[in-house]
C-alpha cells in the first residue's frame, strides 16, 4: 500500500482535476492556424482529399496526445503527494546524535582526531538509518546545539555534519540529554545516540538526574589514548604596591598513566620570560608560582611540551592565556600644606602623575582624574573624584560630609571587607586619637569605623566618586603601616576603574561578563580564530559564551561614539577534560547505553522522483515524435 | 547597352527614349540597360536561326496573292482565271484554281496574364512574365514583326496595338511596367474577348500560370479555334512546387480568397508535389494533343536562358 507524505490525496485530486480540466479545455479550443497566402488552393484539394481518410487516424492522434497530456498532469499531481510505501514508513525511527564536541574530542590519538573519527561514525550511522529513519544531528559541548533538522534527507546531514567544529569546552551530557528527551518528546521509536570519548560528566544537573524514560540510549565510542598534561589552572595578579611586577599561579596535571618530564614556558607580551622542567608523576597535579614577574605588561601565555618537543594526545589543555590588569596613568593633584607621609605614599605607584599645591593656589589650571584634599576642604564641589583627609570645613564653608562633633578615639571595628578601599589591607589595630562624627549622605558608604561614627566615608558627591578619612592621619599611626598606601592607591583604583579584582582570564564554556566603560551601548567581540560577533551589554557588562581558549578582543562604542578595545583571556581550565581515557561505556541512571542499530534494510523509497522521471520520459517522447513529424 | 542600336546610328529620338529611361528607372528596374544587352544577343541569336528572308521574315498560314504555290481548290464563279491551273485541267479536265500562300508581315500577339496569382514568388512571377514578354517582343520587332502586347486577368485589362520596328520596344516597355497583378483569372473569357478584338490572325503566345479555377483548356481552346498559332508559357515560382511550409495553417488563395486548413507534413508536401506535377502534365498531355507548343518555366531560371531554350525549340517564332 502507499501513502502519501507531501499533499494529501484530496490535495492531489484537487490538482489534478484543476490542471486536467484546464489541459482538456485547451484541447477543446479550436486551434488557431497559422494563415498562408497562397497561388492556387485548389492543388490543395487532392492532397485534402487523401487527409480525410486518415482521419479517424488523426482524431486517434489527437486523442492520444490527450491523454498524453492528463497522464503528465496525473504524475506530476502524483509526485505532489509525495508517495511512500505505507509499510516502510511504520518502522521509521527518531533519532537524535549527540556529537561531543568538548575539548576532549580534539584528542589525536586517533588521526587526524577524535572529532574527525566521531563523524565518520556518524556518517556510517547515516549509511545505515532505514528508509522512514529520521535524525537529527546536535553538537554537545557545555551547551547542546542542533546543527540540522530532524530530517530523512541524508544530503542535509552530511553537510550539517560538516560544519560540527571542535570547542575547547567540557561537555555536559545532562545538557545534552535533555535537549534530545525534548526534541524526541511524543516522536515514534525515540533514540539517543551519543557519539564521544565518554568524559561528558555526570548526567544530572539542577533538576536531578535525567530520566531517559522510553528513549533508547545508544553510545559511540571514540579514542582509545590516555597521555596528557595539562594546565588546569592559569592565573596572574599584579602586586598591589608594585604593578610593574606580577605573579603567576599555573598548575598542571598529569591525567595520563605513566610519569611525564615536560618543559613549563611563560611568554610575556609573546617573549619567553621563563622556562622551568618538571617531573610529574602518572595522577600528580603540582601548581607552580612565578614571582616577580617583569617583561609582561598586557598578555601571559603558559605552555607546556613534554620532553623532546613531543606533545601528548590532547594539544588543547597545553597553552593557557591570561590578560593582565590594564594599567592607567591617573593625574593625581595633592592640595596640601605639605604631608609626607601623604607624599611617600604616592610615590609608591610609578603610574601616578603627582601635581601638588598650596590650598590657596585652589583651584589650578588644568584637568585631574584624582584630587587629594588634605586638611582642606574647597568651598565648590571639585570636577573630579576626591579624597578627603580630615574634610573640616573652613568657618562658615561646606564640606562633602556635615560635621556634627568629634569621636576621641575612635576605633576600626566595623570593617567591609569586601569593598575596594579595604582589599589587601589590616586596618583593625590602628590607633587614631581623634576623628570628625559625620552624618551621612544618602548613598554614602561607611566602608571602616565604629558605632560612633565612621572613620572611612566612600560615596558620590555630583556624580564624582569620593572617599573621606574623617581622621588627620598625623593624629594616627595608619602612615606607620602597610594599610595606610594601600587605601590611598586602592581609593585610586576605585575612582579611576582599574578594578583590583579583574580577572586574568575567564573559562570557556560558562557564561561570561565583561565589564565595559561606562556608558557603552554596543560590544564586538573578536574571538581567537577571528571570529566577529555582536554582543549585547547588560549593566556594564558585555555578555558572551566563548568557546575557544585564548584571547578575546572586545570592541565597545558608546552613545557619544567614543570607541574602546580591552583584550581578555579563555582558558578550558577545566580538571574532566583532562583525563582523555575513552569510556568503554556510558550509563545514565540504571540504564546502560547500547550498541547502535542499522535502519531495517531497503531502498529508501523516493517514489515521486519516479513519478517526476516518468513524466519527463514523456516529454522527451512527445518532443521527439512532435520534431520526427510522427504525431503531427 | 543596345550596342547594336547604336553602332547601326540609333535615331535622335530612340537614343533620348533610352536616356530617358534610364533616367525614370534605376538599377532595379526590369528593363535596365543589362537586361537590354541581353535582348540584343537574343535577337541576334534569333537572327541566326532564320536567316535568308529580307523582310515578312515569315510566312503567314493565310493563302492569297503570293508566288509560292500551297494548295489547288475547286474552281468557283468569279475566280480569278489567272489562277487556273491547265495542266491539272489538261490531264483530269478538273478545273482547280492554284493557291499561293500569301506573303504578308506576321502579327505576334503576346498575351499577359496579370491576374494576382501572378504576384506570388520571389521573384514575382509577373516580373519574370514580363521579361519574358519583352524579350519576346524585341525578337519580334527585331524580325520585323508587327507585335501587339495584351494583358489580361478575366478580362482584357490593358493593350498595346500592333506595332512593327525595334525603337518601339520602349512603348512595350512602358506598356508592361503599368501592369500590376490583380484580379481573378478568367482565361476564357479573356481569351474570347481578345479573338473578338483582333481578326488578324497570327501568332498567340500566352504567359500565364495557368492557374484558373474554371481551368485553362478553355481559354487554350479559342486561340485554337480562331485558327491562332498558339504558344503557351507556363511561369511558376519553385516554391510552388515545394512551398516551404509545415504545422498547422490555414491556406487562403490568393485570387478567390478560398481557405482550406491543414496540417503540414513531409507526407503531406510529398502529396502535394505530385498534384503539382500532376497538373503540370495535364496541361502538357493537354497542349500536345492540341498540337499547341508549351513551355513549363520556372522563375529560378535566367529569363535568357529561358527564351533561347524556347526559340531553339523552334517551334514558336521559326
Amino acid at each position: 500500500m502507499i501513502e502519501l507524505a507531501g499533499l494529501s490525496l484530496t490535495q492531489v485530486l484537487t490538482v489534478l482535476g484543476a490542471v486536467g480540466a484546464v489541459v482538456v479545455g485547451l484541447y477543446l479550443l479550436k486551434l488557431r492556424r497559422r494563415q498562408v497566402a497562397v497561388p492556387f488552393v485548389r492543388l490543395w484539394d487532392q492532397v485534402l482529399a487523401d487527409e480525410r481518410t486518415t482521419r479517424l487516424f488523426s482524431q486517434l492522434k489527437r486523442l492520444l496526445s490527450l491523454l498524453l497530456a492528463l497522464l503528465l498532469v496525473a504524475l506530476l499531481a502524483g509526485a505532489l503527494g509525495d508517495p511512500r510505501w505505507k509499510g516502510a514508513s511504520a518502522e521509521g525511527r527518531s533519532i537524535v546524535v549527540l556529537v561531543d564536541a568538548s575539548a576532549s574530542m580534539q584528542a589525536t590519538d586517533v588521526r587526524p582526531s577524535r572529532l574527525a573519527k566521531a563523524k565518520d561514525e556518524v556518517r556510517t550511522l547515516i549509511d545505515g538509518l532505514g528508509p522512514n529513519d529520521r535524525v537529527l544531528i546536535a553538537r554537545m559541548e557545555a551547551h547542546t546545539t542542533p546543527v540540522s533538522p530532524m530530517t530523512d534527507d541524508t544530503a542535509v546531514l552530511r553537510e550539517a555534519l560538516d560544519s560540527v567544529e571542535p570547542t575547547e569546552v567540557a561537555a555536559s551530557l545532562a545538557a545534552g540529554l535533555r535537549f534530545a528527551l525534548d526534541v524526541l518528546r511524543d516522536q515514534p521509536h525515540p533514540e539517543v545516540v551519543v557519539v564521544s570519548d565518554g568524559h561528558l560528566g555526570p548526567a544530572r544537573d539542577g533538576e536531578g538526574e535525567v530520566a531517559l524514560g522510553a528513549v533508547a540510549l545508544r553510545y559511540v565510542k571514540v579514542g582509545r589514548g590516555r597521555r596528557n598534561v595539562g594546565i588546569t589552572a592559569f592565573s596572574v595578579r599584579r602586586y598591589p604596591l608594585d604593578k610593574s611586577r606580577s605573579e603567576v599561579l599555573v598548575e598542571l596535571r598529569n591525567a595520563g598513566d605513566r610519569d611525564e618530564s615536560i618543559e613549563l614556558s611563560l611568554l610575556g607580551d609573546g617573549q619567553a620570560i621563563d622556562v622551568q622542567q618538571l617531573q610529574l608523576q602518572k595522577g600528580e597535579r603540582i601548581a607552580r608560582f612565578f614571582q616577580d614577574i617583569s617583561g609582561a605588561d598586557r598578555t601571559l601565555e603558559a605552555r607546556i611540551t613534554l620532553a623532546g618537543g613531543a606533545h601528548d594526545d590532547l594539544p588543547a589543555d597545553d597553552r593557557a592565556y591570561a590578560r593582565l590588569p590594564e594599567r592607567r596613568r591617573a593625574r593625581v593633584l595633592c592640595v596640601s600644606r605639605g604631608n609626607l607621609y601623604l607624599q611617600a605614599a604616592l610615590l609608591l605607584d610609578e603610574y601616578l602623575d603627582v601635581t601638588e599645591i598650596a590650598p590657596e593656589a585652589y583651584p589650578p589650571a588644568g584637568r585631574h582624574d584624582v584630587i587629594i584634599f588634605d586638611d582642606f576642604v574647597p568651598s565648590t564641589l571639585p570636577d573630579a573624584s576626591a579624597i578627603y583627609l580630615h574634610p573640616q570645613p573652613a568657618a562658615g564653608g561646606v564640606g562633602p560630609l556635615e560635621i556634627t562633633g568629634a569621636i576621641t578615639r575612635p576605633l576600626f571595628e566595623q570593617i567591609d571587607r569586601r569593598h575596594p578601599l579595604t582589599r589587601w589591607t589590616a586596618l583593625r589595630d590602628v590607633n587614631v586619637a581623634d576623628s570628625l562624627a559625620v552624618r551621612l549622605a544618602p548613598g554614602d558608604k561607611a566602608v571602616a569605623g565604629d558605632a560612633r561614627g565612621p572613620l572611612i566615608v566612600a560615596g558620590t558627591r555630583g556624580g564624582r566618586k569620593f572617599v573621606a578619612l574623617t581622621f588627620d592621619v598625623r593624629h594616627s599611626d595608619l602612615p606607620l603601616r602597610v594599610a595606610w598606601p594601600l587605601v590611598l592607591l586602592n581609593a585610586i583604583d576605585w575612582f579611576v576603574e582599574e578594578d583590583a579584582s579583574y580577572l586574568s582570564s575567564y573559562r570557556t564554556g560558562e557564561t561570561w561578563r565583561v565589564p565595559v566603560p561606562a556608558g557603552a551601548r554596543e560590544a564586538t567581540i573578536v574571538a581567537p580564530d577571528g571570529d566577529t560577533r555582536t554582543v549585547p551589554v547588560l549593566e556594564g557588562r558585555a555578555i558572551f559564551a566563548g568557546l575557544r581558549a585564548g584571547f578575546y578582543t572586545l570592541r565597545t562604542r558608546t552613545a557619544s561614539g567614543a570607541t574602546a578595545e580591552q583584550v581578555f583571556a579563555a582558558n578550558l581550565a577545566d580538571d574532566a577534560e583532562l583525563d582523555i581515557t575513552p569510556e568503554s561505556r556510558l550509563v545514565v541512571g540504571a540504564t546502560t547505553a547500547g550498541r547502535v542499530v542499522p535502519g531495517r534494510a531497503g531502498l529508501r523509497a523516493e517514489l515521486w522522483i519516479a513519478l517526476v522521471l516518468a513524466a519527463l520520459a514523456l516529454i522527451c517522447i512527445e518532443w521527439v515524435t512532435y520534431h520526427r513529424r510522427v504525431t503531427v | 547597352m543596345f550596342g547594336w542600336l547604336r553602332g547601326k546610328g540609333m535615331s535622335g529620338s530612340a537614343a533620348t527614349a533610352v536616356a530617358s529611361t534610364r533616367a525614370r528607372h534605376g538599377d532595379d528596374d526590369l528593363f535596365d540597360e543589362q537586361f537590354q544587352a541581353k535582348l540584343e544577343m537574343l535577337a541576334l541569336a534569333a537572327r541566326r536561326m532564320h536567316q535568308g528572308r529580307t523582310r515578312a521574315e515569315r510566312r503567314s498560314k493565310k493563302t492569297g496573292s503570293g508566288i509560292e504555290f500551297a494548295d489547288h481548290r475547286e474552281y468557283s464563279a468569279g475566280d480569278d482565271f489567272r489562277y487556273l491551273d491547265w495542266n491539272v485541267y489538261g490531264r483530269s479536265g478538273r478545273l482547280l484554281l492554284r493557291l499561293f500562300e500569301e506573303e504578308e508581315d506576321l502579327s505576334v500577339y503576346v498575351l499577359l496574364d496579370r491576374s494576382r496569382s501572378m504576384a506570388f514568388g520571389d521573384p514575382p512571377k509577373l516580373d519574370y512574365a514580363k521579361r519574358l514578354a519583352a524579350a519576346l517582343a524585341y525578337v519580334s520587332l527585331a524580325g520585323l514583326d508587327r507585335v501587339s502586347l495584351v494583358s489580361f486577368d478575366d478580362a482584357i485589362r490593358g493593350r498595346l496595338p500592333p506595332t512593327r520596328g525595334k525603337n518601339r520596344i520602349f512603348t512595350a516597355f512602358k506598356f508592361l511596367r503599368e501592369q500590376q497583378a490583380d484580379g481573378p483569372t478568367g482565361l476564357a473569357d479573356a481569351l474570347r474577348m481578345f479573338v473578338t478584338q483582333n481578326k488578324r490572325r497570327g501568332v498567340a503566345i500566352l504567359i500565364s500560370d495557368l492557374y484558373d479555377p474554371s481551368g485553362f483548356e478553355d481559354g487554350i481552346n479559342i486561340l485554337r479555334y480562331q485558327k491562332f498559332e498558339t504558344h503557351v508559357i507556363q511561369v511558376f515560382d519553385p516554391t510552388e512546387v515545394r512551398p516551404p511550409l509545415h504545422g498547422d495553417v490555414r491556406l487562403v488563395d490568393e485570387e478567390t480568397g478560398e481557405a482550406r486548413e491543414i496540417t503540414v507534413t513531409p507526407r503531406v508536401l510529398d502529396r502535394y508535389a505530385k498534384a503539382h506535377d500532376a497538373y503540370r502534365a495535364r496541361i502538357e498531355r493537354f497542349c500536345a494533343e492540341k498540337q499547341v507548343a508549351y513551355y513549363p518555366v520556372e522563375t529560378s531560371t535566367p529569363f535568357d536562358e529561358a527564351i533561347l531554350r524556347i526559340l531553339r525549340r523552334g517551334g514558336m517564332l521559326g
